[in-house]
């Protein structure tokens, strides 16, 4: 427990030492990450109420909420899937509730969290946290492949190549921008290579583990049809197709109805038995 | 919260003296939204104790702007190259001001609507509860309680505007906003004689609730307890509570500096004790108090959209 405990800080505390602001980052590399930010709505600074006051921008991305539908791999086979996920990147944590009808099937509802280095899955929102309520059964060995998922959203790739600083690389490929960098902390030894489009939009992720034996956690994921897509206006852009693949082979194909960006009340707090299960 | 105009025209007029103070201290704009540095003695009464009598900012520190917003709701841009989130830790990476693209004011408002709320430091409440709280925040325009010219509460009143202290009592004053985030004028007479809390079960829920204070060390510790449900926690968030809440506010004096924090029981809606991020409010030693604006709520029945502050 206090080993883990340490873990996480020593990575929060790397992480806070190591971000670079985007003047220190080479000129092409911030140029290019800076345009990203921009289109993806990640910039902001506001002076109402600061009469002699100018401060710079900052990242505002923190906590969203998606809605949508299409299908998912159960064992080989594409089904119709209900999609609703729940993330945030202060902490690193995100909730995927599937609800999986195989035609002829009864539905399958699921519930997979992870935050920082704990996974564990919820038979209920919330579950474990108050006895009786629900079941949360340990799951840390999924951590890196869901934490994954997070990462390779649009505004976790931006996020994650400000983080690796020098170690992002922007090329040209086939006319499209493309940045290459590495993950760290749980995902260390996790290469990103992610393409831009011409107005700057993240439109594929591929991910490369650093050996064979992580093959989960190589994954191409293609987002489009981006437009701000909350209730509550935020001039932010979430895309509205969502298809990814693991081994070439896709495993969902999403089609989002909301994405709310307005740093919505979700929380990730980890049940006390998802814990002691990781100090075993 | 409110139509635009009437956003930033209150929000600039709430907020020039305390902003135009810190930038007068600092000989220009200010560039970083940090707590300020204490400055000159702490001055103490003649029983010893940090003299807390005095206008702090002079208005609500709630209302001071988005950049003192954004402090206290924990995202503290330090330089122009470094900016943290104070209850993490994690740093939040830092963009120069795009000075060709100026900001309208529905841009002003959308941002200063995201800054204000992309902190990590938020209560956790039991399960059944999330979805609530959510709905709270994202529907504000109509939910928040404090926006039909009711009392802000405890502890969403935060620093007083004027401390004054006595031998065996402690005075707060919270003037009424009439404009943005529309509030009821708030006071509280707080003893520090050492009595004891009357029984929870013997009070009628108030805003401000029943507070008795103590002095630990040179901190100013207010109890309270009593209140009703018709509050939240702050000003963003859909913080709700119930009868049961709990308050400890922990007031500390260094120089022209009081520092502010609270920590919030619920059993009944939270998992677990929240403590806010803690406030800064600076003296302003000649200012007076100024008059309450009248509160009149005009403006909910033309809002379209669910943008609020």
């Amino acid at each position: 427990m206090r080993a883990r405990t340490a873990v996480v800080s020593m990575l929060a505390l790397v992480g806070a030492l190591a971000v670079p602001s985007v003047s220190a980052q080479a000129p092409d590399r911030a140029r290019v990450l800076r345009a990203s930010a921009d289109a993806l709505g990640m910039v902001r600074w506001s002076d109402i109420g600061g009469a002699n006051t100018r401060l710079p921008g900052i990242d505002i991305i923190n906590t969203m909420e998606l809605v949508g539908s299409g299908t998912s791999d159960v064992n080989g086979r594409l089904v119709k899937t209900d999609y609703h996920v729940a993330l945030g990147y202060n902490p690193a944590a995100m909730r995927v509730e599937m609800t999986r009808t195989p035609d002829g099937g009864a539905a399958q509802h699921t519930i997979q969290t992870v935050r920082e280095t704990y996974a564990w899955d919820e038979s209920q929102m919330g579950a474990g946290l108050v006895p009786g309520k629900g079941t949360a059964t340990p799951m840390n060995a999924a951590a890196q492949e869901r934490l994954l998922q997070l990462w390779t959203l649009p505004y976790g790739v931006v996020k994650g190549a400000y983080f690796a600083g020098e170690k992002t690389a922007v090329s040209t490929e086939g006319g499209a921008t493309v940045l290459t960098f590495p993950l760290s902390g749980p995902l260390a030894g996790v290469t990103v290579k992610a393409t831009l489009d011409a107005r700057n939009f993240v439109t594929k992720v591929e991910t490369r583990p650093d050996n064979a034996a992580r093959a989960a956690l190589a994954t191409e994921t293609d987002y489009s049809d981006y437009a701000d897509r909350g209730e509550v206006p935020t001039d932010i852009k979430t895309p509205g197709h969502i298809v990814r693949k693991q081994g070439g082979r896709t495993v969902l194909d999403i089609q989002v109805k909301t994405w709310e960006t307005n740093d919505p009340y979700l929380v990730f707090p980890v049940p006390p038995n998802v814990k002691s299960a990781a100090t075993r | 919260m409110r139509a635009h105009s009437r956003i930033i025209a209150t929000a600039l007029g709430l907020a020039c003296a305390g902003a135009a103070l810190l930038a007068q201290e600092a000989g220009g704009p200010r560039t970083v939204n940090a707590p300020p540095k204490p400055t000159g003695t702490t001055p103490r009464t003649a029983d010893g104790h940090p003299d807390f009598t005095g206008v702090w900012n002079g208005l609500g520190d709630n209302l001071n702007g988005v950049p003192n917003q954004l402090a206290n709701n924990g995202i503290v841009i330090e330089s122009a190259t470094a900016a943290r989130d104070l209850h993490s830790g994690q740093a939040v990476t830092v963009f120069p001001r795009n000075t060709t693209r100026p900001l309208n004011n529905e841009q002003a408002e959308r941002a200063a609507s995201l800054l204000r709320r992309s902190g990590s430091n938020r209560p956790i409440y039991k399960p059944e509860y999330w979805d609530m709280v959510k709905y709270n925040d994202h529907n504000a325009n109509e939910e928040d309680p404090s926006n039909n010219c009711m009392p802000a509460g405890v502890p969403r009143g935060a620093i007083p505007s004027y401390i004054a202290q006595y031998p065996n009592y402690v005075f707060f004053v919270y003037p009424g906003q009439g404009g943005l985030i529309a509030t009821q004028t708030m006071y509280r007479m707080i003893p520090t004689d050492g009595r004891k809390h009357t029984p929870l079960q013997e009070l009628d829920g108030t805003y401000t609730g029943e507070s008795i204070a103590h002095w630990d060390g040179d901190t100013l510790v207010v109890d309270s307890w009593g209140f009703n449900s018709n509050t939240w926690f702050d000003q963003i968030g859909g913080y709700m509570h119930g009868e049961n809440m709990h308050v400890v506010e922990r007031f500390t004096r260094n120089g022209n500096t009081l520092t502010w924090t609270a920590t919030i029981e619920d059993p009944d809606y939270l998992l677990e004790p929240w403590t806010t991020t803690p406030r800064v409010a600076l003296l302003r030693p000649n200012a007076m108090l100024p008059e309450s604006q009248p509160c009149s709520e005009r403006d909910l029945a033309h809002i379209v959209t669910k943008e609020h502050h």
